[in-house]
């Protein structure tokens, strides 16, 4: 094995291969910066190129572009309040917060950082756990992926804010427009018109719940403040800080890996996964949403923990995890290598080429974010009323390209409102964006399951996976229950001393 | 008592998932005479998820009562009085919601980048900020023009040219 190792690192370690992961990180880092820009769309765009590639090169490629737009979505997430990319949703109810306070450069730093090493440890895994992984993630079914969505959701009680039923609410929202469209039976829900049959983008309405309202509250309010620009402060990440993240960073790298090698998970559900657990766990849980470094730290280690790991199933079994592993693996066939257990056997030198090639891609990542998002933090010394507009400009570009539908643009437009309404009563919109991403995914395996059980409710306690994530979720609900009482109890004995 | 924002949000949601849950379900969700083995209707899940929301909307009201009492003896004003002394506020709100509606109408019609361009200088007009106004000016003409640009080379996303200059365009071709 190490012989062939280094035969590997030898066959890598080339101007023409390191260009390519060069080249692909820095593009996914600006292509996921911009609003609306995806890495599948990245990945699509770049496969094109790769037929005149070598196998190993254009693998890189895609690779790499798949990295680098998956932590540029933290750029403008931070910076801007607009995800680039469903992943980064996560990193904007702290990152935005920190750039307010003027710790833009700090958040950065801390999702540049907590990528690269969540970003290593995929690579890792890759070497070490690819087969493993992959026959875990063969066990899971429709049942474990209802429990594990059902634990899931169980963050909308952490992350509601001063009000559980206000986050409810915004939670029931979030699910319900998650059911426009198509169900798994073919049968349409909400379709009021044509166009709403394929159901609502996921980018979208993430883009405008978040980034709209923004601009529609400095056109209403017209605060004092709308023509100063953002002030970015201190930069640099200290020491203290990042021990202080260590935990959710390596946490949130294992919830990665993990999520990502089950295929139909991705990264999003792995970043609200791990922003969920570092919540419950942390000293300064209760600060989560305010600005915390941590929040950052744990969505972002985790979106970019999946991106190694998304491709053990696709290399171990063959199967693909998501759209951007289908076009990986549409990339594999074009050059000769089938993804499953012949390509250990028949292409291993090509596999271990690609886990060294995958290895370097965290250091150019790491390079990359740093001169990228010094780059991208001018953005916000431009004053509010000039870059919101234009904000708004980009996003309606970025929408369109996507499917070059004006119904997207349409939603982007409508999701603005309704997320400015939302704000003006109170009702906090990072349930809503859980509930939409993984409602779903829940609801398809709930109804999954209860058609191959033919109604058996038994099938959701068939596996221990199941027991598990019931036991974590009820353990969690208990908990929620009891911060809520205790609060309500204080509250009341606070009023009556008062009277 | 005297209603506060969490009364009015409960009220609001209450109503909400309630038309959903009476109208909107019954007429577009649409249940199959067949589903293969037993599986959940379609209409299984949006019931769960409103019936819910409405519990919660009503939750809201009843847990907002205490505070309106509480409102009412410190003399808060009631949402009416603020809406009213607001309502430059409202009709800048009014002032977006048009400006949407007409770029989303626009679009099909005039072409995606000169509606960009008129939905930009109406933003910024809107802003009620003109210190930069050469800046204003030059960026509504060329950032549009810019993005279209890049998006047309880069992605090759095709744009709509809009009937409107289409159909001139038609017409002009037809003249020569």
């Amino acid at each position: 094995m190490w012989n062939e190792l280094l035969y590997a690192f030898e066959a890598v370690a080339t101007l023409p291969n390191f260009i390519a992961m060069a080249a692909g990180i820095w593009g996914g880092v600006i292509i996921g910066a911009i609003p609306g820009m995806t890495g599948t769309m990245a990945v699509t765009l770049a496969l094109p190129f790769t037929f005149y590639l070598p196998p190993v090169t254009s693998i890189l490629l895609l690779v790499a572009l798949y990295k680098g737009s998956t932590y540029g979505g933290s750029i403008s997430a931070i910076l801007i309040k607009t995800p680039g990319t469903a992943s980064a949703a996560c990193t904007v109810l702290d990152g935005y917060p920190l750039a307010q306070q003027g710790k833009g450069g700090k958040a950065l730093n801390m999702a540049l950082v907590s990528s690269c090493i969540g970003d290593f440890i995929s690579n890792i895994s890759l070497f070490f756990l690819a087969m493993p992984l992959a026959m875990f993630a063969l066990r899971v079914g429709p049942p474990e992926y209802f429990m594990l969505m059902a634990f899931s959701l169980t963050i909308v009680a952490s992350i509601s804010g001063r009000s559980l039923v206000l986050g409810i609410i915004s939670a029931c929202i979030g699910l319900l427009l998650a059911t426009v469209g198509e169900d798994i039976y073919g049968s349409f829900r909400f379709a009021v018109t044509e166009d709403m049959k394929s159901g609502l983008g996921v980018v979208p309405v993430l883009i405008g719940l978040f980034a709209l309202p923004e601009l529609i509250k400095m056109i209403v309010f017209r605060p004092e403040d709308n023509n100063a620009a953002m002030k970015l402060g201190d930069n640099r990440l200290t020491m203290a800080e990042f021990r202080g993240s260590v935990k959710s960073i390596l946490r949130g790298s294992v919830i990665g890996v993990i999520l990502g090698a089950i295929p139909g998970i991705g990264p999003s559900t792995a970043a609200f996964f791990s922003y969920s657990e570092a919540r419950r766990t942390s000293k300064n849980g209760d600060k989560f949403g305010e600005g915390e470094l941590e929040g950052v730290a744990a969505s972002e280690s985790a979106n970019n923990g999946c991106c190694g790991a998304t491709m053990i199933p696709l290399l171990a079994l063959g199967v693909p995890g998501d759209v951007i592993t289908g076009v990986m693996l549409g990339a594999f066939m074009i050059h000769g290598l089938t993804p499953g257990p012949l390509l250990f056997q028949n292409n291993i030198g090509e596999v271990y080429s690609l886990f060294i090639g995958i290895l370097f891609s965290s250091v150019f990542l790491f390079v990359a974010g740093k001169l990228t998002a010094g780059a991208f933090a001018k953005i916000s010394r431009i004053p509010q009323t000039l870059l919101l507009p234009c904000i708004l400009v980009l996003c309606v570009f970025g929408i369109y390209s996507i499917g070059a539908s004006p119904f997207d643009v349409s939603v982007l437009l409508v999701m603005g409102i309704v997320g400015f309404v939302m704000m003006i009563l109170n009702i906090p919109a990072a349930p809503f964006l859980i509930a939409f991403i993984l409602g779903p995914m829940f609801e398809d395996n709930m109804r999954r399951s209860l058609a191959i059980s033919r109604g058996d409710l038994g099938v959701f306690f068939h596996s221990w996976i199941s027991w598990a994530f019931f036991a974590l979720t009820v353990l969690f609900i208990a908990l929620t229950i009891r911060r809520e009482w205790q609060k309500w109890r204080e509250k009341s004995s606070n009023t009556a001393q008062s009277a | 008592m005297t209603p506060n924002r969490d009364f009015y949000t409960g009220l609001i949601a209450t109503a909400f998932f309630a038309f959903v849950l009476f109208v909107l379900i019954p007429i577009y969700v649409k249940v199959p005479s067949f589903i293969p083995g037993f599986a959940p209707p379609p209409d299984m899940w949006p019931r769960v998820i409103t019936v819910v929301g409405l519990v919660m909307g009503i939750l809201a009201i009843l847990f907002a009562i205490p505070k309106m009492r509480a409102a009412a003896n410190d003399g808060v004003m009631t949402i009416g009085a603020t809406m009213h002394r607001n309502r430059k506020l409202i009709v800048r709100f009014a002032g977006v919601l048009i400006g949407f509606a007409a770029f989303a109408y626009a679009m099909p019609e005039i072409g995606f980048v000169p509606a960009t361009i008129l939905l930009l200088a109406y933003l910024f007009l809107m802003t009620g900020n003109y210190s930069r106004k050469i800046w204003m000016i030059g960026l509504t003409i060329v950032f549009p023009i810019l993005l279209y640009l890049v998006f047309t080379e880069v992605t090759h996303t095709p744009f709509p040219e809009g009937h409107l200059f289409s159909a001139l365009a038609a017409d002009f071709v037809t003249l020569i």
